[in-house]
């Protein structure tokens, strides 16, 4: 609550009267509200903010002595861990010297700033990117992917200010696309969900933008963020999408989603709370048409389900991504299949029977959602998942392989996309990374 | 000795306005709720109401429903442009969870 109220400009804390969350369930005795009522009769009189309203100053630096190099290192990442900056895994020390290499990719001043943080409101710049990144072990090609997914996160379409402490442990989703992917060696292809030591991107932005959640957002379980498991993985979701398999005709997920020109480096941000692998091959002597068809039904059926993570982004957002290999698009597409076809399938067969969404409570969930077109859509039986097809997302990515596709169960207001500004310094930091980390 | 330097991660806030100023008494005050209908709202709301009425002679509580009620609507400038229109002179906000 208090990152929330830091959040609106105010100081940080509130006069609030807080209880134990068995007060908050249904049946529950609420006769502390009397023994306590005083706290309530103190917090509309009584109550002063703690902190002066004459702003925060730049946080200072932090300097830590050791008896070694290795020593020092480990005390490092013990007062990081105390003072819950870290995520639990080893953390590279922001170092001036680190993250002065790293804003070697910045294509703008370190000092830009980007937006505040929610729901806490930490002031974000590129050197907030910087020093995240740098924390998370990425290199300063990685940097303008963060800035812009950092961007597309601050932008209030993506639901972030409320995602960031709700309980549905929702994570981001950064789809890149354009040639920065395979420039800085971001998987597209085998194990694009990571992790990856060939092609570490993915890993090293995803950490960044989590420590930024959490170190000026204030997303700390429990406290900042309410996510009852938190977002699956450390890295959140980064991944490019396969451009160069993708079939004849077929536009990338920034050309159609975003109306970015193809070829263009952008990202594509959304929100997803849940994530699980789909077999999609059939089993036996199945035709072509037959494997194909019977995929797409394996995977709308997986997503006719009432579980109304897809409500958050009824009507501007996606009810998910889905993946699917390069192979399989070409066979889809081979077969007369389009990105468009394949959404208005899945849209159609994913529509849930009334009966279905009465019976699990689903149908009071869309009576109290923002959007009036979910509410007016409980008229519709079936009821579909999402307002219109375009909203789910299809996206070309995972290993030559054609048995699985991959869901990525979207809580997302909104798909935010962001094109990529390139630093001037691109091509050296390429070329060290080939110094560093081999040929790709 | 070896040592390290390196920048605090958390970063700085802002703070661009000052909270609501309190009420010197509640005795004679006007006060209103402004409830998101979740969490037992409905139950909690009504109770501290209730107890407003009974210890402070003279306080004036509006109804629960004085201002529109839900997640979907109480962080509209709307709500609070009919909170400041009504005149109260305080507000009590609920529930989180």
């Amino acid at each position: 609550m208090t990152n929330a109220v830091a959040g609106l400009g105010l100081a940080p804390h509130a006069a609030m009267v807080t209880f134990p969350i068995d007060m908050f369930l249904p049946g529950s005795d609420i006769s502390p509200v009397q023994t306590r009522k005083q706290e309530f009769y103190d917090g509309l009189t009584r109550w002063r903010p703690a902190v002066g309203g004459d702003g925060a100053g730049k946080a200072p630096m932090i300097r830590v002595e050791g008896t070694s190099g290795e020593d020092t290192f480990a005390r490092a990442n013990h007062l990081m861990l105390a003072n819950r900056w870290g995520d639990g895994l080893p953390l590279w020390p922001p170092t001036p010297a680190r993250v002065d290499w790293i804003l070697g990719g910045a294509a703008h001043p370190r000092g830009r700033k980007l937006g505040t943080f929610p729901p806490r409101g930490g002031v974000t710049t590129v050197e907030s990117c910087a020093i995240a990144l740098a924390m998370a072990g990425g290199r300063p090609e990685y940097l303008p992917v963060l800035v812009a997914a950092v961007e597309a996160f601050l932008d209030p379409v993506s639901g972030s200010e409320t995602l960031q402490a709700a309980s549905g442990s929702a994570f981001p989703v950064v789809i890149v696309n354009g040639p920065i992917g395979a420039w800085i060696r971001l998987n597209a292809g085998f194990g694009c969900l990571g992790p990856d030591p060939q092609r570490p991107a993915g890993a090293g932005i995803g950490r960044a933008l989590r420590l930024l959640q959490q170190n000026l957002g204030g997303a700390r379980p429990g406290t900042g963020t309410m996510a009852n498991y938190g977002g699956l993985r450390y890295t959140n979701v980064v991944f490019a999408e396969d451009e160069t398999n993708l079939p004849p005709g077929w536009a990338s997920h920034g050309t159609e989603r975003h109306g970015f020109a193809p070829g263009t480096s952008s990202i594509s941000l959304a929100f997803a709370n849940g994530a699980t692998n789909i077999r999609r091959r059939g089993a036996k002597k199945e035709t072509p048409e037959e494997d194909a068809l019977q995929g797409m039904h394996r995977m709308a059926d997986f997503m006719r389900v009432p579980n109304m993570a897809g409500l958050a982004g009824y009507e501007h957002g996606t009810p998910g991504i889905l993946m699917i290999p390069g192979v399989v698009a070409q066979t889809m597409a081979g077969l007369g299949w389009t990105k468009a076809s394949m959404r208005e399938f899945l849209w159609e067969q994913s529509r849930i029977p009334a009966e279905q969404l009465r019976r699990a409570g689903g149908s009071a969930w869309i009576e109290i959602d923002t959007s009036k077109v979910a509410r007016d859509s409980l008229a519709l039986d079936p009821w579909p998942i999402t307002a219109r097809p375009d909203n789910f997302v299809i996206v070309v990515a995972g290993g030559g392989h054609p048995t699985n596709s991959y869901w990525l169960q979207g809580y997302s207001p909104g798909v935010v996309g962001r094109p990529i500004e390139l630093p001037p310094a691109l091509g050296r930091l390429l070329a060290d990374a080939e110094r560093d980390l081999g040929p790709p | 000795m070896p040592t390290l330097e390196f920048h605090d991660p958390s970063g700085s806030i802002e703070v661009t306005q000052p909270h609501a100023p309190r009420v010197a008494a509640l005795g004679g005050a006007r006060v209103g709720f402004v409830s998101n209908e979740q969490w037992q709202a409905y139950r909690m709301l009504p109770l501290l109401k209730a107890l407003l009425e009974t210890d402070f002679p003279g306080i004036e509580v509006l109804p629960i429903d004085a201002f529109p009620q839900g997640n979907a609507v109480i962080g509209s400038e709307e709500t609070a442009a009919l909170v400041e229109a009504s005149g109260v002179d305080a507000v009590v906000i609920g529930n989180a969870a």
